[in-house]
């Protein structure tokens, strides 16, 4: 026993290269939720060849209850906390400004400059705070349109002619027309997510890229507030939840979806049987010259300070988030966009997919990465969202004279919870 | 002699002991909490941080106007469902009692959240059983997750179901404890069935009725996993958030446990008021 660790180690070392490494063993227990817990679990095969010690045990105990158990863990002084943690961007700096003491500094075990050099600065913001790590970059999630080509064909729409929402629009009327009983596409108005990637497209989010003002009142918001409306208004979005769109991707009563690219996994997942009959396009903009690329989700994994094996911990996080093996692994698993630019060159990257139609779909996806405008949680991002959604509903009944008026009145809102000021 | 409560308070000590960890203490800290600004690191005194913003908030004003709609629709129906329960029940024309009585109770007794899974899907838009009834006799399909009023109702209709047995079993215990020979001198004297009902069930039922109000206006004060669960965390768009879900998303969503600790006390405030209100209406005349 004693000679194949010290033999593994050596194996290691040299494998690596440059820098030694000790071979770490125990437990350790990772918290994440549905396809990326899938993709977390899927990284431990090609883990446990480089440290065949350390046993993973990823607990998929859903997204909320992540969020939830972790806050109590933390208020309750690092308590019943896993080793690893996933985290969202979003929510990130939440955790950070409240419970700092709760999460352990990756740059001390390990987590190097060239390493985080190797993940764009968008990703990075959100994670590293007052010179700390205290979270590594997962995956992103370029905004794309998933959508069902025979519905598509049936009403003889192309959509690469899809460039405006007024185009979109358009060929949904038409869609609706020839498929009867299908949805151009699913949004719901008890969610800020369609809002937060037109915003984003726009170049707008709640608050400043230094999250020292609120903008959500700006000129980029207010268009995506309209053009979110004139969809609506218009009758090609049927209301569904997240679970609802999850049932009509597999029914077959909706064309589109819109979504960051770790919704890939979803619509496999959702609609096994009509493999083969969906595809992506680019999002619409409002205007033709638009950016057409947005982002809205992604996460990290961060390491609690309480873990009891942190240095086994980090070694899985470095190699299930820091190799190409690791994020090309989840993407295959699971559609998680890597974050790791490296891995973005890897040869899957480039294949065709039969599911979508024989279509390179990462490279489609991929492709807007550069075109992606960063945008900031801050600690307030609880406060602003669900301003955010009350104000949306009151503006879809009308209760605002337009949509800057609407959002004016969340900005003053979103000042009185968090005492930030407005920008100009 | 002398020793005899100290004794007493000995034997008391294990209860007090917990008593004083998990209930005195939080109560007396988060009064203590709320005079602080719990965004900023580390804590500080700051009495207007909460108690300043909370009257400016519209999302409090809203969850507060949410809660006395429930309150002021909810409450009476349900109380009014469960005394004509109660009443049926007690009936000696009943068969198979224990089973009613079991049936009526039962819905207490179902986990929250698998109840809540189940009038999720009754209540869903394209396939719940409740569109499919109203369409099948002509009527339109609600949207009752999108739209705030039908959200409202299905909240009010949630609660409902789920607490009118209960407060019908305790009714019940109230309808058998009136002795049976004022009904007995009633029927003697000719009295209808109804007007037995009005002058004398109702009003010996009184002190049993106003347990069942102030009990249900507590809970209803508190509301929160129905609106949690079946309609969305309060959805759409706030539109049934309550105050016991705006603590939460400010206590444990946004992390402010400042503002979260002074709503808890208005809460508080608010139920203390209205039960007082009630004993009052509620009083024996002499």
């Amino acid at each position: 026993m004693r000679f194949t660790m010290g033999c593994a180690s050596l194996v290691l070392a040299t494998a690596l290269g440059a820098t030694p490494v000790l071979a770490q063993s125990g437990e350790i227990t990772v918290w994440s939720w549905d396809v990326a817990a899938a993709a977390l679990s899927a990284t431990v095969e090609g883990f446990n060849k480089q440290f065949p010690d350390v046993k993973v045990t990823v607990e998929d105990i859903g997204n909320a209850q992540v969020f939830d158990k972790t806050l109590a863990g933390c208020a309750a002084g690092g308590e019943g906390l896993p080793d690893v943690i996933s985290v969202e961007n979003g929510e990130a700096e939440i955790f950070w400004s409240r419970f700092p003491d709760c999460f352990a500094d990756l740059k001390q075990l390990g987590y190097t400059d060239a390493i985080a050099a190797g993940f764009p600065d968008f990703k990075r913001t959100a994670l590293e705070v007052n010179g700390a790590a205290y979270a590594m970059p997962w995956d992103s999630g370029p905004v794309t349109m998933y959508y069902r080509r025979d519905f598509y064909e049936k009403a003889g729409i192309d959509p690469a002619t899809i460039k405006t929402w007024d185009d979109f629009i358009a060929a949904g009327k038409k869609l609706q027309e020839a498929n009867p009983g299908v949805a151009m596409v699913n949004t719901d108005i008890n969610s800020s997510d369609w809002f937060r990637m037109l915003a984003n497209e726009q170049g707008c989010g709640y608050f400043s890229a230094d999250a020292q003002s609120i903008t959500i009142s700006g000129p980029g918001c207010v268009t995506a507030l309209e053009t979110f409306k004139k969809i609506q208004d218009a009758g090609v979005a049927g209301q569904a939840d997240w679970n609802q769109k999850f049932t009509a991707n597999g029914a077959g009563t909706v064309a589109t979806q819109m979504y960051g690219g770790w919704y890939e996994g979803f619509i496999r997942s959702s609609a096994p049987d009509s493999a083969g009959k969906w595809g992506v396009y680019d999002m619409p903009s409002a205007t033709a010259d638009g950016a057409r690329a947005a982002n809205l989700g992604g996460s990290a994994l961060a390491i609690a300070a309480t873990s009891d094996n942190k240095e086994a911990a980090w070694a899985y996080v470095n190699y299930t988030l820091g190799t190409v093996d690791g994020q090309v692994q989840m993407l295959k698993t699971s559609g998680l966009v890597p974050s790791l630019m490296a891995a973005l060159d890897d040869p899957f990257v480039k294949e065709p997919h039969p599911f979508w139609g024989d279509q390179p779909i990462w490279v489609d996806i991929l492709r807007t990465l550069p075109r992606i405008q960063p945008e900031r949680g801050t600690p307030f991002f609880g406060d602003a969202d669900a301003i955010f959604v009350a104000t949306l509903n009151r503006y879809l009944n009308n209760e605002f004279p337009d949509a800057k008026a609407a959002l004016d009145d969340a900005a003053n809102q979103i000042a009185g919870a968090t005492g930030l000021p407005i920008a100009n | 002699m002398r020793q005899r409560p100290l004794v007493a308070y000995g034997f008391l000590a294990p209860y007090l002991l917990v008593f004083a960890v998990f209930w005195l203490w939080p109560i007396l800290n988060s009064f203590l909490l709320s005079f602080q600004n719990t965004r900023v690191n580390p804590w500080a005194w700051a009495p207007g941080a909460n108690w300043g913003r909370l009257p400016m908030d519209p999302a409090f004003w809203n969850a507060l106007r949410n809660t006395l709609i429930i309150l002021v629709i909810q409450v009476p129906v349900m109380i009014v469902l469960a005394t004509i329960m109660a009443v049926l029940l007690n009936s000696p024309l009943l068969r198979a009692r224990g089973l009613f009585r079991f049936a009526f109770f039962v819905p207490v007794v179902v986990g929250e959240a698998a109840y809540s899974a189940i009038f999720r899907l009754m209540f869903n838009f394209d396939f719940g059983i409740v569109n499919k009834l109203l369409e099948s006799v002509g009527l339109p399909a609600v949207p009752w997750f999108t739209n705030g009023t039908a959200a409202m109702a299905l909240v009010i209709m949630a609660v409902t179901w789920r607490w009118a047995g209960y407060n019908a079993i305790i009714i019940l215990a109230g309808l058998q404890s009136i002795p049976a020979d004022v009904y007995e001198a009633a029927t003697l004297d000719r009295v209808s069935r109804w007007r037995q009902f009005i002058f004398i069930t109702v009003p010996l039922l009184r002190p049993i009725l106003l347990f069942c109000v102030v009990l249900s206006i507590i809970g209803t004060m508190q509301l929160f996993t129905e609106p949690f669960l079946i309609t969305t965390r309060g959805g759409p768009g706030g539109a049934t958030e309550t105050l016991g879900l705006f603590l939460y998303r400010q206590g444990f969503t946004v992390f402010n446990f400042g503002y979260a600790s002074a709503v808890a006390y208005v809460m508080a405030a608010i139920a203390i008021v209205i039960s007082l209100l009630n004993l009052w209406l509620g009083r024996e005349r002499a």
